[in-house]
């Protein structure tokens, strides 16, 4: 087997986790997880439900405190303090298995709310900005619409508009599809390949093994609050090193 | 029995009057206890156990003890206790206030309670601050739900003013009994009164009931 390097691994990476632990009451979510993301790539996490895939991105963010170990974001790990946290935050990006847009602003106002409430930019230059990113994931149209009158896709694809207004350096999807029609999901996922291919850093939770072998550079696959296997998705599709990853993409159908 | 409705014309001025403070009373009221009823549920649900224990306490007491009770206690405790010696009107203001304050914060705390976690995490995550969350994100969808109870509030707040007529609050009810007792002309009186009451009270039912068509049951 040829020795696989991974992208950029030469420069330092943008996420390092180190023996994270994170319970919750008696349940164990996280059982000391270890793992690193380089600058440019996209890590697909994949595995089954309540193994902590979600726990892991929320604990990226700080929406979740670790109980121990590190997640170095950038070099440092993440801080404590409240203004520090939320600085941190701004510079990652984060998309909502359930959107999660705002109902009462509109698609242009969900985009701009960031950039006027915590960058403090002037209204005229958000909205400018908002429209910018609203026409780069396709929806140059539908600014003035509120979500209530957009198709999931859409109310996607104003989400990760919303994220990426801050100017992200890393974007963190947690099942940006699962809750879409089959006809919308490949707008949402056409959105996030030409995301990857800007070299967005990326972390993606996802069901879409198409997606994941396709897009990843990385993939991660978790079984209760551990790492069962990680690897580039060659090996994790083709030639999987660990026989549950094996159950696990069969149980998905994915056996060829 | 006979009965002299010349009464009531003659009084128009001073139940006009009654009127208006009662009217007056209302809005105060509210103006007050919305965003009393606001605060208390904040403090509620504040990270700072003292500080809920005492908001939780406040609105217990006073949601559940007789209006007409608050009236009289502060009428008669309340200067006692403060050392403040109020008008008719400002006391009855207070011990209203008291009472309704207690029961917004609950209408607040539910409709707070009712938006999804998810819509502070997503307002979190792009760098708001949790009071930037509150205000932009969490407060404008929790009024559009709670805005059919705060309507129904009123109207029964309208008509409660009614019970601070016990401390002489020259309100509608207090200055019609006023004439009545002047006049011996109780059968008139009250009858206009409730004329008077159920003429101003019946658009605002009506205009409640529009606001829950309109807000109600809605996402
Ligand atoms: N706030 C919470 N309180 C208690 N338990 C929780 C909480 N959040 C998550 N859990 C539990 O932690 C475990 C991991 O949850 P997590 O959401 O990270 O799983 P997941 O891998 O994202 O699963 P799915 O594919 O279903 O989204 C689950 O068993 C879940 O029940
Ligand atoms: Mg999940």
């Amino acid at each position: 087997m040829t020795a696989f390097t991974r992208k950029n691994a030469d420069k330092p990476p943008v996420l390092v986790y180190e023996d994270v632990r994170k319970k919750y009451g008696g349940f164990t979510a996280l059982d000391g997880v270890s793992l690193h993301v380089n600058a440019g790539e996209v890590v697909c996490l994949i595995g089954p439900s309540g193994s902590g895939k979600s726990t892991l991105l929320r604990c990226t963010n700080a929406l979740e405190t670790i109980d121990s170990g590190t997640v170095r974001f950038e070099g440092k790990p993440l801080p404590k303090a409240d203004a520090d946290i939320r600085k941190v935050r701004q510079r990652m990006g984060m998309v909502f298995q359930s959107f999660e847009l705002f109902p009462h602003k509109t698609a242009l106002e969900n985009v701009a709310i960031g950039l006027t409430t915590v960058r403090k930019l002037p209204a005229q230059a958000a909205e400018e900005r908002a429209r910018a990113l609203l026409a780069k994931v396709g929806l140059a149209d539908k600014t003035a619409n509120y979500p209530a009158n957009l198709s999931g896709g859409q109310q996607q694809r104003v989400a990760i508009a919303r994220a990426l207004a801050m100017e992200p350096h890393v974007m963190l999807f947690d099942e940006p599809t699962s809750a879409l029609d089959p006809e919308t999901v490949g707008e949402v996922l056409n959105v996030m390949r030409d995301l990857a291919q800007e070299g967005m850093t990326m972390i993606v939770v996802t069901h879409e093994m198409s997606f994941a072998r396709r897009v990843a550079n990385w993939v991660v696959v978790f079984e209760r609050g551990r790492l069962l296997e990680e690897g580039p998705p060659q090996q994790i599709f083709e030639a999987p090193t660990v026989e549950r990853t094996r159950d696990f993409l069969s149980h998905l159908g994915w056996d060829d | 029995m006979n009965l002299d409705w010349s009464i009531v014309w003659q009084s128009r001025g001073l139940l006009l009057e009654g009127a208006l403070v009662t009217i007056l009373l209302t809005a105060l009221t509210m103006a007050i206890a919305v965003p009393g009823g606001i605060v208390l549920a904040l403090m509620r649900g504040s990270r700072f156990k003292p500080v809920a224990l005492f908001a939780t306490g406040f609105v217990e007491l006073f949601r559940n003890l007789p209006l007409l009770l608050l009236v009289y206690w502060a009428f008669y405790v309340m200067p006692v206790l403060t050392d403040l010696s109020l008008s008719p009107f400002t006391t009855g203001l207070t011990a209203l206030c008291l009472n309704v304050s207690a029961y917004n914060s609950e209408t607040f705390r539910s409709g707070i309670n009712s938006i999804r976690k998810g819509q502070t995490e997503a307002g979190l995550a792009i760098g708001m601050s949790r009071a930037q969350v509150f205000r932009q994100i969490i407060l404008p969808q929790a009024w559009r739900r709670v805005l059919p109870i705060l309507a129904s509030t009123w109207v029964s707040l309208f008509k409660d003013t009614s019970l601070v007529s016990v401390i002489a609050v020259g309100e509608l009810a207090h200055t019609a009994m006023q004439i009545r007792s002047q006049s011996f002309r109780v059968l008139e009186m009250l009858t206009a009164m409730g004329a008077i009451y159920w003429l101003m009270g019946y658009p605002q039912a009506k205009l409640t009931d529009w606001i829950h068509r309109k807000y109600g049951a809605r996402e």
